[in-house]
């Protein structure tokens, strides 16, 4: 399939990487789908879906680490608050009581992935 | 930034999770501070509370109060005079009378909830700005939006929402917090920030509504603790 023409710096979205850990209660009982599916349906939930259309958010699914329960959402600049008070909101995955902690909020993947590498 | 979480309920009221387990969480989260709040039915458990909440701050490091809830005008009358015994006091508002008299008192620092079991916001401009005068804050409390779905939530956000604009026109302090009953439902600062954020306040607003706010109501226990203390603008020179 043939690419679209890259847009112009100043017509780009100015995205933000929201770098998470997931707390839970029963360690990694949990997968990478429940969650995701958790992160969307909370999300329609409380801002529906054309505030979820103005959000531009993506769960990142190569970020992913199922062994220290991190994972990385990017969404644009300016949905930062709705996203993170989104997650907030989510403190179920089944039986499986969760909590998030903000590990970063960062303008790039690349200063994002090197501060959890470290903090890590 | 130091943040602070001053609504929270141990199993020494009615939550369920230990003083060890919060403080725990709250280290884990990044908070400087906590507070439990307990209902003034039984001293013992009152003493019970704060000889743990002593052992566990030494332990974690994190600073743990103690803040005694009322929830009726009688309760609010006995908690006043015994005030100088501990360090918060919060009033979990839910009648109109209640919420009056409450922005009237200097003593009280936090009117918990004022639209909580209510149709309306509990909060008038005439309260607004008596709780400005008398410095009592106005509480944003994330248990009840995150219990709660729907047009429940809907309704609870509304009513808080215009409780924000009345703080921010008449200056009134304004805290946040997780109104927490277990380790489970204590949020992360950002996350409470956040929600400050969509319920109408600025970022830097919704900052100070979870750290200066709260230092200021902590220099005010510090400053209750003096021996030359009476009540709030009274105290002894020498």
């Amino acid at each position: 399939m043939k690419k679209l023409k890259i847009v112009a710096p100043t017509l780009r979205e100015k995205n933000r990487y929201i770098a998470f850990q997931v707390i839970s209660e029963r360690g990694e009982e949990f997968t990478y789908s429940d969650l995701e599916s958790a992160i969307w349906n909370t999300m329609l939930d409380f801002l529906g879906e054309e505030g979820v259309s103005k959000t531009s958010v993506w769960l990142l699914k190569d970020s992913w680490n199922q062994k220290k329960q991190t994972g990385i959402l990017r969404c644009n600049h300016k949905s930062v608050q709705d996203i993170v008070a989104s997650l907030g909101l989510i403190d179920r995955l089944g039986d499986n009581r969760i909590s998030f902690k903000i590990l970063k909020i960062s303008g790039t993947i690349k200063s994002i992935k090197s501060s959890t590498s470290k903090n890590g | 930034m130091d943040f602070y979480d001053l609504h929270l309920h141990s199993e020494f009221s009615e939550g369920e999770s230990s003083v060890e387990d919060f403080a725990r969480r709250a280290k884990t989260l990044g908070f400087r501070g906590i507070c439990f709040a307990v209902y003034h039915k039984d001293r013992k458990q009152v003493d019970r509370l704060k000889k743990r909440a002593t052992e566990v701050s030494k332990k974690t490091g994190i600073d743990i109060f103690i803040g005694l809830e009322a929830t009726t005008l009688e309760e609010l009358k006995k908690l006043i005079n015994i005030r100088k015994n501990y360090d918060l006091l919060l009033v979990g508002g839910t009648n109109l009378e209640l919420n009056r008299k409450v922005v009237q008192t200097k003593e009280v620092d936090i009117l918990a909830h004022p639209e909580y079991n209510r149709k309306d916001s509990g909060l008038n401009h005439v309260m607004a700005k008596l709780a400005a005068k008398n410095q009592v804050a106005i509480e944003i409390n994330f248990r009840e939006i995150l219990l709660s779905s729907k047009n429940t939530r809907s309704h609870i956000m509304h009513h808080i929402q215009k409780n924000v604009k009345l703080c921010k026109k008449y200056k009134t302090p304004i805290i946040i917090s997780s109104g927490a009953v277990s380790h489970w439902q204590m949020k992360d600062p950002k996350i409470l920030i956040s929600m400050g954020c969509l319920l109408g306040l600025e970022l830097n607003q919704s900052k100070k509504a979870l750290s200066k706010t709260p230092e200021n109501m902590i220099r005010m226990i510090k400053e209750r603790r003096d021996k030359r203390w009476i009540r709030p603008g009274v105290k002894v020179v020498e």
